[in-house]
C-alpha cells in the first residue's frame, strides 16, 4: 500500500497535509499526535468515509481514491474500521450488529427482511466467541459495557473478512482493563490473521507496547515514522509541541503494579449518550 | 453595573413583558368579540334562536331511537358494513400514506446523505404541498373523475397522511444518532442498508406512535368525506339526515357506531403509544 | 500489504448456536409476516372497494377537460338552424358575454361566415353547409340535410379517431383547443384561448378596453368615466361585483372559513385551559371531579366533528357561527386533554418555590404555572388552528358554508372549472399561509424567547 501526497482541507483548515508513506508488509502501526493533528481524517480517507482533496492511495496498482459505487463499498468492506464511539446500532442485538459486517454483498431484499443464513450466523458467533462475548449474542448492544461494545465492533470488523483494519482511538473511551483487552485483540489480528492494523492512539506507551511502527503527526503532516524504540523524549516533544510538558505516565493506559488509575489525557465525551 | 441599574433593568423588562401580555389578551378578546359578532351576522340562524333549538335535534333522534326499542340494535347491525368501509378507507389510507411518508421522510431528511442534496429540498416542498391540500378538494376532484366510491376518499386521505406523517417522520430522522450510520458506511453498506439498519431501528418506536395518532385522525376524516360522496358511514348519514323526520333511529344508530369506534380506537392507540414510550422489554 | 484473507476457523459448534439462529430467523419471519399481512389487507380493501371496476369505469378525459377549462377559456360561434339562422359569438356561450361586432378572426358576410382557427385550421359556414379545413387532411364537408348529417372526407382519408360522424351528429376535435359540432339544430365552433376570461372586469364593462398601464393612469386621473365616482372606485366596484367571478362572495366565503377556524380554535383553547386544570392530578385533588372533567373531554372528542357539525347546522343554520361552534366543541376536548397532560408534566420545584414566597393563589398560577405551560399552550393552539383551517373547509362542505360549500357547489354544476380552480388555489393559499405563519411563531416560541 502506497500513500502519496494525501491532502484534505476543510475550508481554510488543512487537516491532512501532503502525507506520504507506504506499508510493505503486514504490521501494526500506531498513529500518534495531539488532538487535531489529522489522525482521524487520515483514517477516514483511507476507508473512504471522507473524500480526499488531493493525493493517491495505491494498492497493487489500484487507485483507491478513484473507486466509486459498488467498488468503493467493496473496498470499505476490505478495510474494516473501528471507532472511538464503537458506532454500533444500539437497538439491535449483538449478533445482528456483527452480521452488519457482511451487509456488503448481501442482497437488498434479504437485507430489508433481515434474512441471514445459518452459515453466516455461525461465523458471527465464532467471531464473538474469539473475543469472548458469544454469551451476550442476543443482548441489545446498548446494554453492554463500553469495552464489550468495542469488542463487538471488532467482531464486526472480523466478520468483514478484511484485508486491513483501521482503528480510530479504539480505547480512548474505555477503562484500562477493557482497553488492554481491545488492544490485545487488535494485536492478535496482526499476529494470527497476518493483517495490517493502522491504529490511532493518544497514549505513547500503548503505541510502544503494541505497535511495530509508529507514525507521528503534527498539524496534518508526518513528523515521525519509525520503530517505537526511536521515540525519544525529544521526538515526543516535537510531536506534541515544544511547549507541552508531557509526563508519559500520565497518558498511560497500562496497569503498572497494584492500583493505578490513570487520568485521561483530555476530557472526552462519555461512552454513550 | 450597579445593583440599582440591574434592578431598574429587570423592572423595565418586567414592565415590557406585562405590556406584551396585556396587548395579547386585549387582542385575543377583540378577535373573539368582533369575530363572534361578525359570525353571528353572517350566520343564517342567530345564536339565540339556535341555542333554543340546540337540543331539539339530538332529543328528536334519541326519542326515535328509544321508540325503536330493541330493533335499534338491529338497525345498528345493518350499518356495520358501512362502518367497516369507513374503517377500511382509513386503514388503507394510513398504510399507503404511511409507507409513502417513510419514503418521503428518508429522502427529505438533511442528515442522511441523500444525493444530490437538492432532492431533500424538493421532497420537503412536495410534503408541504401534500399537507396543505385539504382532503376535501382531492376527494371531490377524484369523485368527479372516478365516480362515487371509497377510493377517492382513500387516495385523498393517503395524500394528506403522506405529507403530514412525512414531515413528522423526517423530524424524527433528523434527531437520530449518526454514529451507527457511519459505522455501517465503513463496512461498505449501501444507502438503503444504512437506512434499514442504522436509522430505522432508532426511529421506529416514534414512527409507530405517530402512526397510531394519525390512524385515529384518519378514521374521523374518512367518516366526514363519506358525506361528500365517498361511501362508508358518512354517506349513510347523509342519506338518513336527508330524509328528515322518520329516520331518526337510523341516524342515532350511525352516530352511535361512529362514536363507539372512535372511542375504541382512541383507547387502543393511547394504550399502544404508552407502551411504546415507556419502552419495551430490554431483552 | 497482506493479501491473505482473514479466515475465521470453520464455524466452531458454539453452544447455543442453533438457538441464536432460530431466534434471528423468528424475528425475520415476523418482519415478513407483518409486511405480508399489510399487503394482504391492502389487497382485501382494494377488492372490497372494487378498484378494478372503478378504474375501468373512470373517465380520465374528464380530468383533461377539467384541466383545459381550468386554465383556458373558449369562445363559442353558434349558428342556430331553427332560429332563422341566427349567428352568435359569445365567451363560453354565455348570453351576457356576446360580441356585438365579431372579433377579428371571424368574418361575416351575407352567405358566408368564416372562422379562422389559426395554424391553418378554418371553418367556412354557408347556410347549412360547413367546410372544415384541416391541415394534412384537407377540407371536410358537412351538410345538414333532411335525411340527417352528411359528412364527406377528402378521397382516401380514413376517419381519424378524434372525429365522430353519424347521421345525427358531427363532432370533430382535432386539437384540444379547436372543436366543431354540427347537429340538425345548430352548428357550433369552439376556439380556446389561454387564461381566465374577464377575471377583473365583466365582459360588458367599458374597463375591459384598457391595458394595465392605462388602467393605472386612469385610476388617478380626474377625468371620470362614471361621473358619480372616482375612477379607482369604479374599478374596484366593477371588479368586486364581477358576476362571473364573484370576488365579493368568494372573499366573504374565505373570511367565513377563516372565522370558523380562528373562533373555534380560540374558544376551544380558552375553555379547555381552565377545564384542564380541573383534570390535572397535581392541581385538583378531588378524584371524582377529575374523573368527570376527563370524561367530558372524551365525550367532546369522541362525538367527532362530523356529528357536532350536523347538530349545529340543524340548530344554527348556515354560516361561520355554526362551523366555529362545531370546531370549538370538538377541540375543547382535544386541547383540554393535551393541556391537562402538559399540566401534569410541569416542574413541581418551580411551583413550590413560588408557594414558599407566600404567594396567593392567583400569583401562584401567574408565576409558578403559566410560564411553564405557555409554550405548550400557544404552540398546540397554533397547531390546531392550522389543522382547523382545513377542517373548516370540510365542515363548510357539509353545509356550514364558507369556501368549502362554495367549492362543492361550483363542482356540482360541472361547469366553470376555471372558477373551481380559482377557489382551490385560494383555499390552498389560505392553508399554506396559515401553516407558514404558525410554523414561524411556533419556532420563535421554542427557539427564540425562552420560558416566559
Ligand atoms: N468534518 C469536518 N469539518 C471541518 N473541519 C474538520 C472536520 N473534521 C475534522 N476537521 C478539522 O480537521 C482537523 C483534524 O481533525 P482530526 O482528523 O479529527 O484530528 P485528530 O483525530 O488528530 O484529533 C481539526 O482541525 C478539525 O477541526
Ligand atoms: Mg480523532
Amino acid at each position: 500500500m502506497k500513500i502519496a501526497d494525501l491532502t484534505k482541507t476543510f475550508g481554510k483548515i488543512t487537516a491532512v497535509d501532503a502525507v506520504s508513506f507506504s506499508i510493505d508488509q503486514p504490521q501494526m502501526i500506531g498513529v500518534i499526535g495531539p488532538s487535531g493533528a489529522g489522525k482521524s481524517t487520515l483514517l477516514r480517507m483511507i476507508n473512504r468515509l471522507t473524500d480526499a482533496t488531493r493525493g493517491s492511495i495505491q494498492i497493487n496498482d489500484r487507485e483507491i481514491l478513484q473507486l466509486s459505487g459498488r467498488e468503493k463499498r467493496r473496498w470499505q468492506r476490505d478495510c474494516a474500521m473501528i471507532f472511538q464511539q464503537f458506532n454500533l446500532v444500539p437497538r439491535l442485538n449483538v449478533v445482528t450488529n456483527v452480521l452488519m459486517g457482511r451487509l456488503n454483498g448481501h442482497s437488498t431484499l434479504k437485507s430489508l427482511f433481515s434474512i441471514f443464513g445459518r452459515h453466516m450466523v455461525d461465523e458471527a458467533l465464532a467471531a464473538l466467541d474469539r473475543l469472548g462475548i458469544a454469551d451476550q449474542a442476543l443482548q441489545r448492544a446498548e446494554t453492554l459495557s463500553g469495552g464489550q461494545q468495542q469488542r463487538v465492533a471488532i467482531a464486526r470488523a472480523l466478520m468483514q473478512q478484511p484485508k486491513m483494519v483501521l482503528a480510530d482511538e479504539p480505547i480512548a473511551s474505555l477503562d484500562p482493563l477493557s482497553a488492554e483487552k481491545v488492544m490485545t485483540a487488535l494485536r492478535e489480528i496482526r499476529d494470527r490473521d497476518n493483517l495490517t492494523v493502522l491504529c490511532n492512539l493518544h497514549t505513547l506507551d500503548t503505541a510502544r507496547t503494541y505497535c511495530d511502527r509508529v507514525i507521528g503527526m503534527l498539524q496534518g503532516s508526518i513528523v515521525f515514522d519509525d520503530v517505537p524504540s526511536k521515540l525519544t523524549p525529544s521526538v515526543v516533544r516535537d510531536i506534541y509541541g515544544a511547549d507541552q510538558e508531557l509526563n508519559e505516565s500520565v497518558t498511560s493506559t497500562s496497569i503498572p503494579g497494584p492500583v493505578f488509575i490513570p487520568e485521561p489525557m483530555r476530557i472526552r465525551k462519555p461512552a454513550l449518550a | 453595573m450597579s445593583l440599582y441599574a440591574i434592578q431598574t433593568e429587570i423592572m423595565a423588562m418586567e414592565k415590557k413583558r406585562r405590556l406584551y401580555s396585556m396587548a395579547g389578551i386585549v387582542l385575543i378578546a377583540a378577535v373573539l368579540i368582533s369575530g363572534y359578532g361578525l359570525a353571528n351576522d353572517l350566520n343564517s340562524g342567530g345564536f339565540l334562536t339556535g341555542m333554543q333549538q340546540f337540543f331539539d335535534y339530538p332529543s328528536e333522534i334519541v326519542k326515535e331511537a328509544w321508540a325503536a326499542g330493541f330493533s335499534f340494535f338491529l338497525v345498528m347491525g345493518r350499518f356495520v358494513p358501512a362502518l367497516v368501509e369507513t374503517l377500511n378507507i382509513a386503514g388503507a389510507a394510513s398504510i399507503v400514506g404511511g409507507t409513502l411518508a417513510v419514503v418521503l421522510a428518508f429522502l427529505g431528511s438533511a442528515n442522511l446523505g441523500v444525493k444530490p442534496p437538492v432532492v431533500v429540498t424538493i421532497v420537503r416542498r412536495i410534503m408541504d404541498i401534500m399537507r396543505a391540500f385539504p382532503e376535501l378538494i382531492i376527494a371531490l376532484f377524484l369523485i368527479f373523475i372516478l365516480g362515487s366510491s371509497p377510493v377517492p376518499a382513500m387516495i385523498a386521505v393517503a395524500i394528506h397522511t403522506a405529507g403530514a406523517l412525512g414531515k413528522l417522520f423526517s423530524e424524527v430522522n433528523e434527531n437520530a444518532d449518526a454514529d451507527p450510520v457511519e459505522g455501517l458506511a465503513s463496512c461498505g453498506a449501501t444507502w438503503l442498508q444504512r437506512m434499514r439498519y442504522g436509522v430505522l431501528p432508532q426511529v421506529l418506536p416514534n414512527y409507530l406512535s405517530y402512526f397510531m395518532l394519525r390512524f385515529e385522525i384518519n378514521v374521523r376524516a374518512s367518516a366526514i368525506l363519506g358525506f361528500v360522496g365517498a361511501g362508508g358511514i358518512g354517506m349513510e348519514l347523509r342519506r338518513t339526515i336527508g330524509w328528515g323526520k322518520g329516520a331518526g333511529d337510523e341516524t342515532a344508530a350511525l352516530f352511535m357506531l361512529l362514536i363507539l369506534s372512535i372511542f375504541v380506537i382512541d383507547q387502543l392507540s393511547s394504550f399502544i403509544r404508552r407502551r411504546l414510550v415507556t419502552g419495551r422489554d430490554p431483552e | 500489504m497482506a493479501s491473505s484473507t482473514l479466515a475465521i476457523q470453520p464455524p466452531a459448534p458454539i453452544s447455543g448456536s442453533l438457538a441464536v439462529f432460530s431466534r434471528l430467523r423468528r424475528s425475520s419471519l415476523m418482519i415478513m409476516a407483518g409486511t405480508g399481512l399489510m399487503v394482504l389487507y391492502l389487497l382485501y380493501t382494494f377488492i372490497s372497494f372494487d378498484l378494478w371496476h372503478l378504474i375501468s369505469r373512470s373517465q380520465p378525459q374528464r380530468a383533461v377537460l377539467l384541466a383545459t377549462d381550468a386554465v383556458a377559456h373558449k369562445v363559442h360561434i353558434t349558428k342556430n338552424i331553427r332560429g332563422a339562422g341566427r349567428l352568435s359569438i359569445a365567451v363560453e356561450g354565455e348570453r351576457t358575454a356576446t360580441y356585438e361586432t365579431p372579433p377579428g378572426w371571424v368574418t361575416v358576410s351575407d352567405d358566408l361566415t368564416r372562422v379562422d382557427l389559426a395554424q391553418g385550421y378554418r371553418v367556412d359556414i354557408y347556410d347549412t353547409h360547413v367546410i372544415f379545413q384541416i391541415p394534412d387532411i384537407g377540407p371536410v364537408h358537412v351538410r345538414i340535410t333532411d335525411a340527417g348529417i352528411k359528412t364527406t372526407l377528402p378521397k382516401g382519408v380514413d376517419p381519424p379517431d378524434w372525429l365522430r360522424a353519424t347521421s345525427a351528429k358531427f363532432d370533430a376535435r382535432p386539437t384540444l383547443g379547436r372543436r366543431v359540432q354540427v347537429s340538425k339544430a345548430r352548428i357550433e365552433v369552439h376556439r380556446y384561448f389561454m387564461g381566465w376570461e374577464n377575471f377583473f372586469f365583466p365582459f360588458r364593462s367599458e374597463l375591459t378596453a384598457y391595458s394595465p398601464g392605462q388602467l393605472f393612469a386612469l385610476a388617478f386621473s380626474d377625468q371620470r368615466i362614471d361621473p358619480d365616482m372616482p375612477n379607482w372606485r369604479l374599478m374596484f366596484t366593477t371588479f368586486w361585483k364581477n358576476p362571473g367571478w364573484q370576488h365579493k362572495q368568494v372573499f366573504v366565503a374565505l373570511l367565513e372559513t377563516f372565522l370558523m377556524a380562528i373562533l373555534g380554535t380560540l374558544t376551544a383553547a380558552l375553555v379547555g385551559l381552565p377545564l384542564a386544570v380541573l383534570a390535572a392530578a397535581n392541581f385538583t385533588p378531588a378524584q371524582a371531579l377529575r374523573f368527570v372533567v376527563r370524561r367530558v373531554f372524551d365525550f367532546l372528542r369522541g362525538i367527532d366533528m362530523l356529528i357536532w357539525s350536523l347538530i349545529f347546522i340543524r340548530a344554527f343554520g348556515l354560516g361561520p357561527l355554526t362551523g366555529a361552534l362545531a370546531i370549538a366543541f370538538t377541540d375543547t376536548g382535544s386541547l383540554g386533554k393535551l393541556f391537562s397532560e402538559a399540566l401534569e408534566g410541569v416542574n413541581n420545584k418551580q411551583m413550590e418555590g413560588v408557594h414558599a414566597t407566600g404567594a396567593n393563589r392567583l400569583q401562584f398560577y401567574r408565576f409558578g404555572v403559566i410560564p411553564q405551560i405557555i409554550p405548550v399552550f400557544v404552540s398546540q393552539t397554533l397547531y390546531y388552528l392550522e389543522a382547523n383551517v382545513r377542517s373548516a373547509t370540510i365542515i363548510g362542505a357539509l353545509g356550514a358554508g364558507g369556501i368549502g360549500l362554495m367549492l362543492v357547489e361550483a363542482m356540482n354544476t360541472q361547469r366553470h372549472w376555471e372558477n373551481v380552480f380559482y377557489l382551490i388555489l385560494l383555499t390552498i393559499s389560505l392553508v399554506m399561509v396559515m401553516d407558514t405563519v404558525s410554523a414561524k411563531v411556533r419556532s420563535r416560541l421554542i427557539h427564540g424567547r425562552s420560558g416566559t
